[in-house]
C-alpha cells in the first residue's frame, strides 16, 4: 500500500495535540516500512519514544486504503487504558478486550463486525483461551491486516520476563504467512533477545534500534536492610522531592503497608496492584494530574504507563532483573530535565525473588504425579479431580498443566473440560529449559545485587548490561537525595511495623467432597462457624513475626512480649460478647508450645484455660498439604472433644500457624456443637499472606 | 515439527475451513474443482500457490480475474493470522498438515486420485503409514456383536500377515477391525470423515500413536464435525492408499460403504474389491458380489490372507480395462506395490496440476 507522508504528519500533529510536531528519528521510516509491506519489523526504543504512535499511525494509514484492523497483543492494561486516549485524537478507533471488561465484548464484537475498528488490544493471555479465540476472535481473525506484537523480549526465553502465554505468541508468529504484516516491539532487547526473535520471525526482520541512556535520570543505591530503616527514609525523603512518583514494591503486601505508614505519616499516597481492580483507572489519573505524591505499586503498574513529568521512581527492594529494573526506573523523567531512581535494598529482597525463581517453574514432582494422574484415567479428570490426587495448590497445579499444554507439540490437552494425556512424551527439552531459565534468573539477581553495590556511573552500568554504548554519559546536574535517615522516625516505623495485624475470614462451606469422618459436607451451619478472628503477624515480616519465627524454631516458647502483643490486640479487637475462656488446638508434635503460650495468655486476659481439644492421632504437618482438598482431607478425624471442662460461653480459640484455616474451623464446629459459645480464632502468624 | 511450507500455507488459506474449535465459522472457501483450475491457472503461468503470499500477488490476481473473484480471493488470502491460530492449535495437538504440493504427501493418493486427491491432509502419528499399501476394511456403523468380532479377527489377520490395515475410524466395524489390528501389533491407519482431534486424543490410540503403529488422517479440518458428504469423499481416500479391499457388511443400495464400493467397482477400479459371503452380511453384501465384488475366502492365517489379497490383484490386473475410465487415460498406471523410491525420485506425476512446486520442494 502506498505510504503518504502528508497524511501520517497530520495524524502525529493530532495524536500529540502539538500542531509543529515531526517524528522522532525512526518513527517516520518505521511507519512507512510497516505501510508499504516490505516485511516484518521489530521496533527497539526505550519507553517514551512513542512506539504507540507508529503503530496506531500506521494502523490508521493501512485501513484509510482498505485493510482490515489490526490487532496489538499487549500484556498489560494500563498500557491499554493510556494510549487509547492517544489513539482516539488521532481518529483511530481502538477497542480493547480482556478477561476484565467482559460485558463490553458483545459491543466489540458487533462494531468489529460493522468494520468500525482500526486496532483492537487484547492480552496475551486472552490471545492463549480456546474458548476465546473459536467464539470471540475467530470471525475478526479472519481479515487481521496486521499484527502488533508489544513487549516482545517476552518471546524469547532471554526477555528479562517469563510471561507463559508469549509461548503461544512465540508459535503464532513463527507460523504466520508471509502475507501478513508484522511489528514486533520493545522497550529492551539485549543480544541474545535479539537474535531470538530473529529465529522466530525470520532472518529477514527489519531491526530499528535506538540508544538506551536516560539523561535526565540522577541514579542512586541505598543498602538499608531492614524494613523499619526504609519506611523512615521514605517518610523522611518523600516531602523534599518535587512532583509526584512511583514507589515499586515486590509485592502486594508490601505496597499495601507502605502506603499505608506513608499515609500514617501525612502523605498523599495510594496503593496500586494487581487487586487494585476497578480503582487502577481512578488511581492512574490521580497520578497523571499529580493529585497523589505518589503510587506504591508493584509491577501491576507497568510497562507503557506513561507520565512524561514523573518526578521520581524508588524502589523498596530490589527488583529481580536489570532489564525490569531499567523499564521500571525509565520511567520518571521523560520529559524533565532532572528525575530521581533511587533503588532501596532491603534485606527480605532475595527471599521474595528467589520465590519468584522457585516458583516459576512447577517441580518435576509435580509435573510426574499430574501425568501419571491423568495416565490412570480412561476419560479425562478436572482440576478438582487432579487436585484430589496430587498434593500441590491449585495454582501450581494450573500452572503445571498451562506450561504443559503451551508445549508444542503439547504432552497434555484439555477436551470439554477435562484433561487428558495427548499421544506425546513430555520432551526433556521442557525441563532443559526450565534449568536454563532458572539459572538466567539467578544471574540477573546477582547484577542487581552488583548494581546495588555501586558508589558511581550506575546509568554506564545498566546500559552495558543491556549490551548498548554508554558512550559519553554525564548525569543531570540534581542534588542527591540523602542516604541516611532520622533514628526517631525508625523507632515509629518499627512502632508501626507492629501495629499490624490481618483478619481471619470464617469459612462458610465443608470443602469438597466434605469431611466424611464427621460427615460433615456443603454449608456449614451459620451456628457452628467461625466467628471472623484475628492473625498478629505475617509470617516473614519485620515486626512481630520475628519473634514468633524465634519461638517456634530457636526458643521453643513463644516470648512475654507475644503475650501481650495478643492483650493489647484483644482489647483493640473490642469483643461484644467478650470471650469467658480460652482454648488452643493441640498438637502432637509440639505438646507444649501452643497451649503454653495459650495458659499465659489466659492468665494475663483473666480468663480460665481449658484444652478441651484434642488431636486424635499423629498427622503429617497441615503446612505439608499444599492444596485446599488435600489440607481439609488431612483434617478429617483429626479433631475430638476430651473431658468435661467445656464451657457454654464465647471462647477465644487460639493458634500458633494458620493457612487454610480447615482445623480452625473444624475447631469451632466441634466446640460449637459441643456447646460452647461463639469462638474467636486468633493465631499468631500466618503463612500464606506474604506470598507474592 | 517442521513450519509449514508457503505453498501449503497458501493452499490452506485458499481451501480450508481453519476452524478453531466448536462455534468458528468458515468463509467462501475454493472447492476443489476452484482449486484445481486455479492451480492449473497458476501452473500455466510457471507459479506455485506460494507465489500468492509474495510479491507477486499482485500481478496473479490480475491474472485470475474475471475467473475468480478478486475479493474472493483476497479475502481468502488475508485469512493470515487465522492460519497461523489454526496451525498453533493442531501443532499443539501432534497433529501435522501435507499438502498434495508437499514432497511428503502420500504418493498412492497423488498418482491414484490425481486431481481428485484432497488438497490438504491432516494427520497425527507416523506419516510414513500412508505409503505401505495393505488392506482396507469397510463397513457400516451399525453392526451387531458376532461382527464386532468378525471384523476384529480380520484386524488381527491383517497383523498377522504383516499389512497395514485401513479403515475410516468410525464406529461399528471401523473400530473394530482397527482394534483388532492394533491388539495384535499391527499397523493401522484410520481415514477419518470428522473429529480427528477428538480421535488424537482417545486413551486407546495414545500408545500406537506414539508407537508409531497408528498413523489418523483425515482430508477435513480436525475440529470438523460429522457430515454425510465428507464420509463419502473419505471413502475415496481409503481406497486409494490401499493394495486391496473388503467389504464387511454393506446396507443395500444406500450409505457410504455401498456408494463406495459401487464407484470402485464400476467407475474407479483402482483396487480389488473383496465382499464377505457369508449368508449371514446381508442384501448389501449380495448385490455387491453380483457387480463384481470377488468373494472373501475366509483365510485363516495371516498367510492365507496374504495370499487372497496377491490373487485379487493378479486377477485384477488380467482384466482388461475400458477405455472411459479416468485410471487408463494415464500413460501408464502405477503398479503396487512398488518399491520405495528414494527422496530424489520423488516427482510428483506430470499430470498433477502443482508440477511447478517441485522447484520449491528442492530447496
Amino acid at each position: 500500500m502506498d505510504y503518504s507522508p502528508q497524511r501520517a504528519l497530520e495524524l502525529l500533529r493530532l495524536g500529540t495535540l502539538n500542531p509543529s510536531a515531526v517524528f522522532h528519528p525512526g518513527q517516520e521510516e518505521a511507519i512507512r516500512h510497516i505501510v508499504e509491506g516490505r516485511g516484518r519489523l521489530l521496533v527497539v526504543q526505550k519507553t517514551g519514544w512513542g512506539k504507540s504512535l507508529v503503530y496506531f499511525i500506521a494502523a490508521r494509514l493501512l485501513r484509510e486504503q482498505g485493510s482490515g484492523p489490526a490487532l496489538l497483543i499487549s500484556p498489560l492494561l494500563a498500557l491499554m487504558r493510556n494510549q487509547i486516549g492517544a489513539a482516539e485524537r488521532m481518529g483511530v478507533r481502538a477497542l480493547t478486550i480482556h478477561s476484565e471488561n467482559r460485558e463490553a465484548w458483545p459491543e466489540v464484537e458487533a462494531a468489529l463486525a460493522r468494520h468500525e475498528v482500526d486496532i483492537l488490544l487484547i492480552s496475551p493471555e486472552r490471545l492463549a483461551n480456546d474458548y476465546f479465540r473459536s467464539s470471540v476472535l475467530g470471525p475478526v481473525a479472519m481479515g487481521i491486516g496486521l499484527l502488533v506484537v508489544d513487549e516482545a523480549h517476552c518471546i524469547s526465553d532471554w526477555g528479562h520476563d517469563f510471561r507463559p502465554h508469549y509461548r503461544f505468541i512465540e508459535r503464532l508468529a513463527s507460523n504466520l504467512p508471509p502475507n501478513l504484516r508484522l511489528l514486533a516491539t520493545t522497550a529492551t532487547a539485549n543480544n541474545r533477545v535479539l537474535e531470538d526473535l530473529q529465529a522466530v520471525l525470520g532472518p529477514d526482520l527489519a531491526v530499528s534500534r535506538g540508544d538506551l541512556a536516560r539523561p535526565s535520570l540522577l541514579l542512586q543505591t541505598i543498602r538499608m536492610p531492614s524494613q523499619a530503616e526504609r519506611l523512615a527514609w521514605l517518610a523522611e525523603r518523600l516531602p523534599s522531592i518535587a512532583g509526584s512518583g512511583i514507589i515499586y514494591t515486590l509485592t502486594v503486601r508490601d505496597a499495601l503497608e507502605v502506603a499505608d505508614w506513608l499515609r500514617a505519616r501525612g502523605l498523599i499516597v495510594e496503593a496500586y496492584t494487581s487487586e487494585t481492580g476497578d480503582r487502577r483507572v481512578e488511581l492512574e489519573a490521580a497520578l497523571l494530574a499529580n493529585r497523589v505524591k505518589a503510587l506504591v505499586a508493584t509491577t501491576a503498574l507497568g510497562m507503557g504507563f506513561d507520565k512524561p513529568d514523573l518526578a521520581f521512581v524508588i524502589h523498596y527492594q530490589t527488583p529481580g532483573s536489570v532489564v525490569a529494573y531499567y523499564q521500571q526506573v525509565g520511567r520518571a523523567g521523560r520529559a524533565l530535565g532532572a528525575a530521581h531512581g533511587v533503588l532501596l535494598s532491603g534485606g527480605e529482597e532475595s527471599e521474595i525473588t528467589d520465590y519468584f525463581i522457585e516458583n516459576a517453574f512447577p517441580t518435576k514432582e509435580e509435573v510426574n504425579a499430574v501425568l501419571a494422574a491423568l495416565k490412570a484415567s480412561r476419560d479425562g479428570l478436572s482440576v478438582n479431580e487432579i487436585m484430589a490426587q496430587v498434593n500441590a495448590t491449585k495454582g501450581r497445579i494450573d500452572k503445571a498443566l498451562l506450561l504443559l499444554s503451551l508445549e508444542s507439540p503439547a504432552p497434555v490437552a484439555k477436551l470439554d473440560s477435562k484433561w487428558r494425556l495427548a499421544p506425546t512424551n513430555l520432551s526433556d527439552a521442557f525441563w532443559q529449559r526450565a534449568e536454563r531459565l532458572t539459572a538466567l534468573r539467578r544471574e540477573e539477581q546477582s547484577q542487581m545485587q552488583d548494581y546495588v553495590r555501586l558508589t558511581s556511573g550506575h546509568m554506564e552500568f545498566l546500559i552495558r548490561a543491556l549490551d548498548g554504548d554508554p558512550g559519553d554519559f554525564h548525569p543531570p546536574k540534581l542534588e542527591p537525595l540523602p542516604l541516611t535517615t532520622s533514628g526517631a522516625v525508625v523507632q515509629d516505623a518499627v512502632a508501626f511495623l507492629r501495629r499490624t495485624n490481618l483478619p481471619i475470614e470464617p469459612r462458610e462451606r465443608w470443602p469438597v467432597g466434605g469431611l466424611p469422618r464427621y460427615q460433615l459436607k456443603g454449608m456449614i451451619a451459620p451456628e457452628h462457624r467461625l466467628q471472623p478472628g484475628r492473625i498478629l503477624s505475617v509470617w516473614g515480616d519485620a515486626g512481630w513475626a520475628e519473634l514468633v519465627r524465634a519461638g517456634k524454631y530457636s526458643d521453643h516458647h513463644y516470648s512475654d512480649e507475644l503475650v501481650a502483643a495478643c492483650v493489647t490486640l484483644i482489647k483493640e479487637w473490642n469483643l461484644s460478647p467478650a470471650p469467658e475462656w480460652v482454648c488452643c488446638i493441640p498438637s502432637r508434635r509440639h505438646p507444649e508450645l501452643v497451649p503454653d503460650f495459650a495458659r499465659r495468655l489466659a492468665e494475663a486476659l483473666h480468663l480460665p484455660f481449658h484444652p478441651v481439644l484434642e488431636q486424635t492421632k499423629d498427622r503429617p504437618e497441615q503446612k505439608l498439604m499444599v492444596n485446599s482438598i488435600q489440607q481439609a482431607r488431612n483434617v478429617d478425624g483429626s479433631l475430638m472433644i476430651r473431658g468435661d471442662s467445656l464451657l457454654s460461653g464465647p471462647v477465644l480459640l487460639l493458634d500458633g500457624m494458620v493457612a487454610s484455616r480447615w482445623t480452625l474451623t473444624l475447631a469451632a464446629w466441634l466446640l460449637r456443637s459441643h456447646g460452647s459459645g461463639p469462638v474467636y480464632p486468633l493465631a499468631l502468624a500466618s503463612t500464606t499472606h506474604r506470598k507474592p | 515439527m517442521n513450519p509449514l511450507t508457503s505453498n501449503t500455507q497458501a493452499i490452506l488459506l485458499l481451501t480450508a475451513p481453519l476452524l478453531l474449535g466448536r462455534g468458528s465459522s468458515a468463509t467462501d472457501l475454493l472447492t476443489l474443482g476452484e482449486y484445481n483450475r486455479l492451480a492449473r491457472m497458476l501452473r500455466q503461468k510457471e507459479k506455485s500457490p506460494a507465489d500468492l503470499l509474495g510479491d507477486s500477488a499482485e500481478e496473479i490476481l490480475g491474472w485470475c480475474s474475471p475467473r475468480f473473484d478478486r475479493a474472493r480471493l483476497e479475502d481468502l488470502l488475508g485469512r493470515g493470522f487465522l492460519l497461523s491460530q489454526a496451525v498453533q492449535r493442531w501443532q499443539g495437538r501432534g497433529i501435522w498438515v501435507v499438502s498434495r504440493a508437499d514432497a511428503a504427501y502420500p504418493r498412492r493418493l497423488k498418482a491414484r486420485l490425481k486431481e481428485d486427491a484432497p488438497p490438504l491432509l491432516y494427520g497425527s502419528g507416523e506419516p510414513s503409514l500412508l505409503d505401505t499399501g495393505g488392506l482396507a476394511v469397510v463397513g457400516s456403523r451399525n453392526i451387531d456383536e458376532a461382527t464386532v468380532t468378525y471384523a476384529n479377527s480380520i484386524g488381527r489377520l491383517t497383523a498377522e500377515a504383516r499389512l497395514t490395515l485401513v479403515s475410516g475410524g468410525a464406529r461399528g466395524i471401523d473400530r473394530a477391525a482397527m482394534a483388532g489390528a492394533l491388539s495384535t501389533d499391527g499397523k493401522v491407519v484410520g481415514i477419518m470423515a470428522d473429529s480427528m482431534e477428538r480421535a488424537v486424543v482417545a486413551h486407546e490410540n495414545r500408545e500406537p500413536l506414539m508407537q508409531g503403529r497408528l498413523a489418523l488422517v483425515s482430508p477435513y479440518d480436525p475440529a470438523a464435525g460429522f457430515h454425510v458428504g465428507n464420509a463419502m469423499q473419505r471413502n475415496k481416500v481409503i481406497y486409494a492408499l490401499v493394495d486391496a479391499a473388503l467389504v464387511v457388511s454393506a446396507d443395500f443400495q444406500k450409505g457410504g460403504t455401498w456408494e463406495g464400493a459401487i464407484e470402485q467397482l464400476e467407475r474407479l477400479r483402482l483396487v480389488p474389491v473383496f465382499v464377505r459371503s457369508d449368508p449371514s452380511a446381508g442384501k448389501g453384501n449380495v448385490a455387491l458380489l453380483q457387480r463384481g465384488g470377488l468373494s472373501w475366502p475366509e483365510p485363516l492365517t495371516g498367510f492365507e490372507l496374504a495370499e487372497a489379497m496377491r490373487t485379487g490383484i493378479s486377477d485384477m490386473a488380467a482384466r482388461p480395462r475400458q477405455a472411459t475410465l479416468p485410471f487408463t487415460l494415464q500413460e501408464q498406471a502405477p503398479s503396487y506395490p512398488a518399491k520405495k523410491p528414494s527422496v530424489s525420485d520423488r516427482k510428483p506425476p506430470p499430470s498433477t496440476s502443482e508440477g511447478t512446486e517441485d522447484k520449491s520442494q528442492e530447496e
